[in-house]
């Protein structure tokens, strides 16, 4: 039956690469306990853990399908949906919170026209609300991939959106 | 042994148990929901909740808290009391109380235990969950509403079937019991899950809206399918079988079942049941009575030897043995057979001539006690679910190393560290050589063995088994074979298990004695955790060897049978249970022989497609509706009782036996009882044993065991041709013989016949999942639905052999491998 669901999967996601999940498979293979490296690994690679890749750790790894989706599941830093190119992070811990974190959501979400863990359409954009990046005296913060943007603003929000909207998405 | 005070009662518990193991043994009761005692403690439910003085002001675990010396335990202070009302008040703020029509409902630990503490209100507020009931499959619903996450389903399905279709899937509030991408419950339906299931989420859709749990009896029984032998209960309404309920303490598999145990027990109460003799009159089967139908079979069977019998080995010891002394000393014929002849040759030939037994000298607890396991086929889990388990858990729990021997992969294969060799179909004889004869090369044979009769012959013929040889024909590497032979060796406790039966053509005595002279040549038998185990297909395989029933001292085996109905040297075939036409290789002959015989009889439960050509047909009783023993693949003869009465118009084979011997002027016992007084008088091993003394638990057989070494015939290797696969054929997961296709829950998952082949293969021919090909050989052509398969290798291919339509021995003609060209 898996077979069959591979086969099903294999139709609707033609673009994936399962050549890529190996090399990140081969590279933990011998390891004890490596599920983990290796969704993280094809989390990188893709961006995402797409089904059939799960499906291919699986059955390369002879853990449970049902198991590895546990797993998925289970830690916030897996993502079964294609990213975007920029993951914007909006701290709305406490500090951020009493320094204006909410209006800085709320315009992001004006200006990239989706809301919380979602993506553009184009996959330019991931909007994310997180409890805390860690720099308070920062506050309000946000992120986008690597870059911090602290004493964040309505209008620094805009310019951060028209920058990255210039900027290429490969 | 531990010391400890439960309750202010003096109590003493092994050393390894938990406090909740320490009190159950001491009859104090501790709640529980998330604990069952074949799986690991979890500690997921806190029900169990527990005071202990050396642990004062906190509440402990009782079952994953391990009990030490002087442990002073109370279980049911004030204050464990309040916890444990406390935890189920909040179990109950989601879980919707819709008892009146949940089917669990009286046997739910849920209600019990709120009923038990008196929740008759809750404090806290909550909404209900609101999941998507999951009715995708006809076999078990998955309401997760319900649930409690107990993880007892997800826990079964990992540690004892190793299918892993359910875990916990999300997080915090939203955690639930789910399968991959949080898709249909999509598994081999054993329905363990069901079984463990501590509430209303798991539910046997058969069952569903059947009858209220305390409205049944329950009666245990024997499983009338497989060789296994498990135990059920049966749960009964108004003279029908409704369900089987699980009883964790019953048999050695407590209370686990497969598919076929759990779902396919309707074929009892199914309304295409026989209800009255049939007889031909202007060839047309008519309605007759009882008094007609044995005065004309009675008739026919003064032919003398022109008369001969077919019996299923789903048959009662008592039946078999009754119908054995009917035809011997009644009828007066020694042609007499069960399951076409070969089916059972692993025993009555193989092992009698290595073993001077023909039964098995290892057991199926000893699975559970050895090192190393080596399994011939991957079908043993196929064949044998319940001793599938026994092999994971073996290998899981106990760290059993195995091997597995194949013409294709399995599930097995998917255990850890499972070594599979898959060698070209038809050459596993040839392997075992290989492997005999690196034993003796490397000198890993027991000292002993040079003494026993028959070495030197042996060591002479495996000469041609060199392990380079045998791996170019089989396509194994001889490092491989070397190695294997190696271990099995070097390992303290080996046991080797191998399937035989109908569809096992390949599986004949050379294969039974080739395993047998590892276990000989090395001294791995008639030990605790040793030895070899012939995993015969039927419930009663064994007992119709151990009663005799097949071709001795010149009497014809089934196969000669049906060629001499042909010929005209057999006019009347007494047909008991079997069902030829489908399950015997080479329909067309079958066939011909059944319609050229001058007179059938069968009796059956069903109109099978043989009984249907019959003159007279004979409707017989079901396992359910009978007392008697059947006899284990590991001879363990276990007694029966009836759990429904039997039709007014129907009769046990017993009494039809019984009838006949008297019609013939012959004696017949007054009852299974009595005739079973006399199979213990008179076979090996069966002394001292009567229904009185195996009404509460089965007994094994004892095997006396005469080891000799045999040089077991090698078949040639098979030629691979342009265009051709090699089609093995085999048994279905979740079918026994033809029997199982009157069973809903079978064949609500496996309703037809298919052919697997290789990823490979199919993309060479085109051919998708669910394509309907033809297969032809030599023989004739079939056409079957194609299934694409990871676990076949390219230029193989699998079908199993159940299925009345579309029926796989149009193409099979009993030989081990039979080459087949598969087209869209």
């Amino acid at each position: 039956m898996s077979d069959a669901v591979a086969q099903q999967a294999e139709e609707k996601e033609p673009e994936v690469d399962l050549s890529i999940a190996d090399a990140v498979i081969d590279k933990y293979i011998d390891i004890p306990g490596n599920l983990m490296p290796v969704l993280q690994g094809v989390q990188d690679e893709y961006g995402y853990v797409p089904r059939i890749v799960a499906d291919h750790i699986a059955e390369r790894l002879n853990v449970y399908p049902s198991q590895i989706y546990g797993v998925l599941t289970f830690y916030a830093q897996f993502h079964l949906k294609p990213r975007g190119r920029f993951i914007i992070r909006v701290c709305v811990g406490t500090a951020c919170h009493v320094q204006g974190a909410p209006r800085i959501v709320e315009t992001f979400f004006d200006k990239l026209g989706i809301g919380h863990a979602e993506t553009t359409p184009d996959l330019r954009f991931t909007f994310e609300k997180v409890a805390c990046l860690g720099a308070c005296g920062m506050a309000p913060l946000a992120m986008v991939n690597d870059s911090t943007y602290g004493g964040m603003t309505v209008q620094k929000v805009g310019e951060i959106v028209s920058d990255y909207s210039q900027r290429p998405l490969k | 042994m531990v010391n400890l005070t439960i309750d202010d009662k003096q109590v003493t518990a092994p050393k390894t148990a938990t406090i909740y193991d320490a009190a159950k043994l001491n009859g104090i009761k501790i709640p529980i929901l998330c604990h069952d005692k074949k799986l690991k403690p979890f500690g997921a439910c806190r029900m169990c909740l527990v005071e202990v003085e050396q642990m004062k002001g906190r509440q402990i675990p009782a079952c994953t808290t391990p009990v030490t010396e002087g442990m002073i335990i109370r279980t049911s202070t004030p204050d464990i009391v309040k916890a444990r009302k406390m935890v189920l008040e909040l179990l109950l703020l989601n879980h919707p109380l819709d008892c009146p029509v949940c089917d669990k409902s009286g046997d739910c630990d849920l209600q019990n235990l709120t009923y038990e503490y008196k929740v008759n209100s809750n404090r806290f507020k909550d909404e209900k969950f609101n999941h998507e009931i999951d009715y995708n499959n006809p076999l078990i619903e998955r309401d997760m509403n319900r649930c409690v996450l107990c993880g007892k389903c997800a826990r079964i399905c990992d540690e004892i079937v190793s299918f892993g279709a359910l875990t916990f899937i999300d997080r915090g509030i939203e955690t639930k019991i789910g399968c991959e991408f949080d898709d249909a419950l999509n598994c081999e339906f054993c329905g363990s899950c069901i079984s463990v299931c501590p509430v209303g989420s798991l539910l046997a859709r058969p069952f569903k809206h059947k009858a209220r749990f305390w409205a049944l009896t329950k009666h245990t029984s024997v499983c009338g399918f497989c060789g296994t032998g498990c135990n059920l209960t049966l749960g009964v309404k108004d003279n029908k079988v409704l369900t089987t309920i699980y009883d964790e303490n019953q048999g050695f598999h407590k209370g686990q079942l497969c598919v076929r145990g759990r779902f396919g027990y309707q074929f009892i109460n199914s309304t295409k049941r026989l209800t009255t003799p049939l007889v031909k009159k202007n060839n047309r089967l008519v309605e007759a009575s009882w008094d007609e139908a044995l005065e004309i079979v009675a008739a026919r069977l003064k032919g003398g030897s022109d008369v001969a019998a077919l019996a299923t080995p789903r048959l009662t010891n008592e039946e078999l043995a009754l119908f054995k002394k009917l035809l011997l000393d009644n009828v007066g014929t020694k042609n007499f057979d069960h399951a076409a002849g070969y089916a059972h040759a692993a025993l009555t030939e193989g092992f009698a001539r290595s073993f001077g037994a023909s039964a098995s000298s290892a057991t199926i607890p000893d699975i559970q006690k050895c090192d190393f396991l080596l399994v011939i086929k991957t079908d043993a889990y196929e064949t044998h679910p319940v001793v599938g388990f026994e092999i994971n858990m073996a290998v899981k729990n106990n760290g059993v190393k195995l091997s597995i021997l194949s013409d294709k992969k399995g599930k097995l294969s998917k255990l850890p560290d499972a070594v599979t060799l898959v060698h070209r179909p038809g050459s596993e004889v040839a392997v075992l050589n290989a492997i005999a004869k690196t034993i003796l090369d490397e000198k890993l044979a027991d000292g002993s063995a040079a003494s026993l009769s028959g070495y030197a012959e042996l060591e002479q013929a495996l000469a041609a088994f060199d392990a380079d040889t045998v791996a170019a024909q089989s396509g194994l590497a001889a490092a491989d074979i070397k190695k294997l032979a190696a271990e099995y060796a070097a390992a303290g406790k080996a046991l080797i298990l191998f399937p035989s039966g109908q569809p096992y053509t390949g599986h004949t005595a050379e294969l039974a004695s080739a395993v047998a002279n590892l276990a000989i040549l090395t001294g791995k038998y008639g030990k605790e955790g040793c030895g070899v185990l012939c995993l015969s297909e039927k419930n009663n395989s064994q007992g119709a060897v151990d009663m005799g029933f097949f071709a001795q001292d010149g009497g014809m085996n089934g196969l000669e049978i049906l060629e001499a109905c042909t010929n005209g040297g057999v006019k009347t075939l007494f047909i008991a249970g079997e069902n030829p036409l489908t399950s015997y290789p080479d329909r067309t002959k079958v066939k011909a022989a059944l319609e050229a015989v001058e007179f059938l009889v069968v009796s059956e439960l069903f109109l099978t497609e043989t009984a249907a050509m019959a003159d007279v047909v004979l409707p017989v009783c079901s396992f359910a509706e009978k007392e008697g023993t059947f006899t284990s693949t590991d001879r363990r003869v276990q007694f029966f009782k009836p759990a429904i009465r039997k039709g007014a118009q129907t009769k046990t084979d017993f009494d039809v036996f019984s009838s006949l011997i008297k019609r013939l002027g012959g004696q017949a016992p007054a009852s299974p009882a009595a005739q079973f007084a006399e199979i213990a008088a008179g076979t090996a091993g069966y002394q001292g044993l009567s229904h009185v003394s195996l009404r509460n638990d089965g007994a094994f057989a004892a095997v006396a065991m005469t080891p000799a070494l045999v040089v077991p015939k090698a078949a040639a290797p098979i030629v691979a041709e342009q265009g051709k696969l090699a089609l093995v054929v085999g048994s279905a997961l979740y079918h026994s013989g033809t029997l199982s296709q009157y069973g809903e829950g079978p064949m609500h998952v496996c309703p037809e016949g298919y052919i697997e082949v290789s990823r490979s293969d199919a993309a060479a021919g085109k051919i998708a999942e669910n394509d309907l090909v033809t297969v032809s050989s030599a023989t004739g052509s079939v056409q079957l639905k194609a299934k694409v398969s990871l676990r076949i290798p390219a230029g193989v291919a699998f079908a199993p052999y159940h299925f009345s339509e579309a029926p796989v021995n149009t193409i099979w003609a009993g030989q081990p491998v039979t080459m087949v060209t598969v087209s869209k």
